[in-house]
Formats: C-alpha cells, structure tokens, sequence
C-alpha cells in the first residue's frame, strides 16, 4: 500500500514538474511549486525522514511561497517565451540526470542496517551520546553538541541570506512607493 | 480501513491538482493548494497509522497551522498585486 | 464494542472520503470560482472532520488522541477562514459571480 501511495504521489510529482516547465504565467508557476512541495513532504514522510519534511513543508509551501509573490508584485508575472531552442540545456540534463541514475546504482539499499553510513560513527553516537553530552534526544546531542560548529555555520547562512533577501524586498519597496502613481502597499513588508 | 482513506485523499489530491493547473483566475489555484494543502495533512496522519507509526501526528499537526498561515499570506500579496487582474484577464 | 468502535470508524471514513471526493469534483467541474469555492469549502471541511474523526476512533494512545483532537480543531476553524478569506479576496478584486444569463465570469 505504502509503495501504491509513492507511486500515486511520484507520478502527481512529475505532472506538476512538467506543468511548472509548460506554464508562462508565474502567479500559477508559484502555486504549482507549493503543490509540488507539499507532495514532496509527502514523499519525505513516506520514506520516514520526517524531520527534512518538515523542513520541506515550512521552508518549500510556507517562506518560499510567500518570498516569491513578493518578488511578483515587484517584477511582470508573465515569462517571456525563449527565442532559442534550448536544446544544450536538454542535452547537459539528460547527460547529468542519466549519470545521477546511474551512480544510485551503488548505493546500499533503502533502510539497509549494514550501510557505511549506518555502520561509520552511528553505533559509537547511539551508546555514548546519552553520557557524554546530556541531551536525552540522539538527534539534538549530533546537531548541538558533536556538530556544534557546523551548526554554527549552518545558521550563520541562514541568517545571511535572510538579512539580504530582506534588503533585497524591502530596498525595491522603498523605491516603488516613491513613485507617485504606485500606491501599492509594502510589497517586503511581511518577507 | 486506513487503505480506503488514503485512496480517498489521493484521488482527492489528484483532482485538486487538475484544478491548480487549469486556473483559470488566481484564487483558483490559491483553493487547489490550499485543498492539496488540508489534503497532505490528512495523508500524513493516515500514514501515520498505516505504517503504525502515530508518532508522525506532530507533524501532521504543524501542517494543518502551515497550511493556514500560507494561505492568509499568499492573500495578503493578491489583495495588492497586479497580477491578480492579469491572471482573470486571462478566461 | 472494539467491533462498534470499527464500524463507526468505517462509516466515518467513508462519509469523510467520499465528502472529500465530491468537494473535488465540484472543485474540477463547476463553472466560475465562487461555485467552487462552495463546493471545496464546505464539502472539504465535514470530508476532513470526518476523516479524522474515523482516525481518531482508532487511536490507541491518550497522547494519539489529542493530538488528533487538535488537528481537527484547527481545520474546524482555520479552513471556514481560509476559504472566506478566499471570497473576500475574490470579491475586493471585482471577479464578478457567475450567473445563469451570463456566458461566464466577466474579467
């Protein structure tokens, strides 16, 4: 049943993907993109990594959305149709999603106990984490304590880019109000 | 019995998404993801007891609050876009 | 009473599923935005209430329970709101309900 529903969802996957490459007006484009978030949440939870789901519902159908109709009613929502064919794109994706396939072909099996990376620095964090950090959660004591720094670093990234999308938003704000036909309200206000 | 449920929801699903890439107007495509939005934390909780695994309600939890606050954003950004007119200009 | 508590989970379910279904048929099928905004609100949020109802029939934990309790609490409230947010987005945007003389929503 579980691969009936991965299957269901991977093929409402591929249609949004290939509607979200069809479609010219951005409105839709990025409402079809929180779709296709919320199916890939779907998809993470199914195959039990729910905390990146997580991320993927928050981050891909909540910020994201909310990010790009900003940048929409800064910008036309309407894509130009390309003059050129694009057919080098055509030939480097297939090029580079064939050998992406291809390299699956050595990866260990889904949920396979004896996969390197389960057999690597697991067992020593599982036995010991409990004791030598004090965090209750396995997780937690990996994130904030054995990988503190690149955590660290990891937020650091975040709040960057943050402040710039931020600047970014609110800078063209500022000046479209200026304008004295624009009575458009703050466009950033809310990012 | 769960079976039925999740059968149910991704039917449901699947028919949301029709409507999303159809439009034809904007608010349109805000219901069809605001359905497929309700819908995905509906799925997730019947997972969650198909595999046995209620834990996963949390999430499902959080979803159902995601979902609303997107949908009141993606508004507040309608309600003063000009793509709103392009999108029903285009029926 | 496992037995009734199957049963009434059943029909909960199949009320819910088949709400949810018909809401989306009328999302697909029906001619202007406001019809279907009728059709997804309403059918939508008895489908999902009765969905999880059903679920929630099941649910072997207290701490199972309520978190299911909350979900539908918060559809019960936030997805009447969305939708008449929708139409009052919709409205202030001038789109225009269909009727039976028109041939279609005028722009």
């Amino acid at each position: 049943m579980i691969l009936a529903i991965d299957i269901a969802l991977l093929v409402m996957l591929a249609v949004v993907g290939i509607a979200i490459i069809r479609l010219r007006n951005l409105f839709a484009v990025v409402m079809l993109s929180g779709i296709y978030s919320l199916l890939m949440a779907s998809t993470f939870v199914l195959l039990d990594a729910v905390d990146v789901a997580f991320t993927e519902a928050a981050v891909g159908a909540g910020i994201s959305t909310v990010l790009l109709l900003g940048v929409l009613t800064l910008t036309k929502s309407r894509e130009k149709i390309p003059v050129t064919t694009p057919l080098l794109p055509l030939v480097t994706v297939v090029v580079t999603g064939a050998l992406l396939i291809y390299g699956t072909w050595d990866l260990p099996a889904f949920g396979d106990p004896n996969a390197p990376a389960h057999r690597h620095v697991a067992p020593e964090y599982l036995a010991e984490a409990t004791h030598e950090t004090g965090a209750p959660n396995v997780v937690t004591a990996v994130l904030a304590s054995y990988r503190g720094y690149d955590t660290l670093g990891e937020v650091t990234v975040i709040f960057t880019a943050g402040i710039g999308v931020l600047l970014l938003l609110s800078g063209s704000g500022v000046l479209r109000r200026r304008e004295p036909e624009e009575n458009d309200d703050k466009p950033g206000g809310a990012a | 019995m769960f079976t039925a449920a999740a059968i149910g929801i991704l039917v449901t699903m699947s028919l949301a998404l029709m409507r999303a890439l159809l439009g034809p107007t904007t608010f349109d495509r805000i219901l069809a993801l605001n359905m497929v939005g309700t819908k995905t934390t509906l799925l997730i909780a019947v997972v969650g007891f198909l595999t046995d695994r209620p834990d996963f309600m949390d999430i499902a939890l959080v979803y159902a609050l995601i979902n609303f606050i997107g949908v009141i954003a993606v508004l507040r950004y309608t309600k003063y876009g000009e793509f709103l007119t392009e999108g029903s200009a285009e029926e | 009473m496992a037995a009734t508590l199957d049963i009434l989970s059943w029909i909960l379910i199949v009320i819910g599923a088949g709400l949810s279904i018909v809401g989306a048929v009328g999302l697909l099928r029906f001619p202007d935005f406001f019809t279907r905004l009728h059709a997804a609100g309403i059918a939508d949020t008895l489908g999902a209430w009765a969905l999880m109802v059903g679920i929630l029939l099941q649910a072997e934990s207290w701490l199972v329970a309520v978190k299911l309790i909350l979900i539908v609490v918060f559809l019960f409230f936030t997805s009447p709101t969305a939708t008449h947010a929708l139409a009052r987005a919709a409205l202030a945007s001038r789109l225009n309900p269909w009727t039976k003389n028109a041939t279609g929503p005028k722009p």
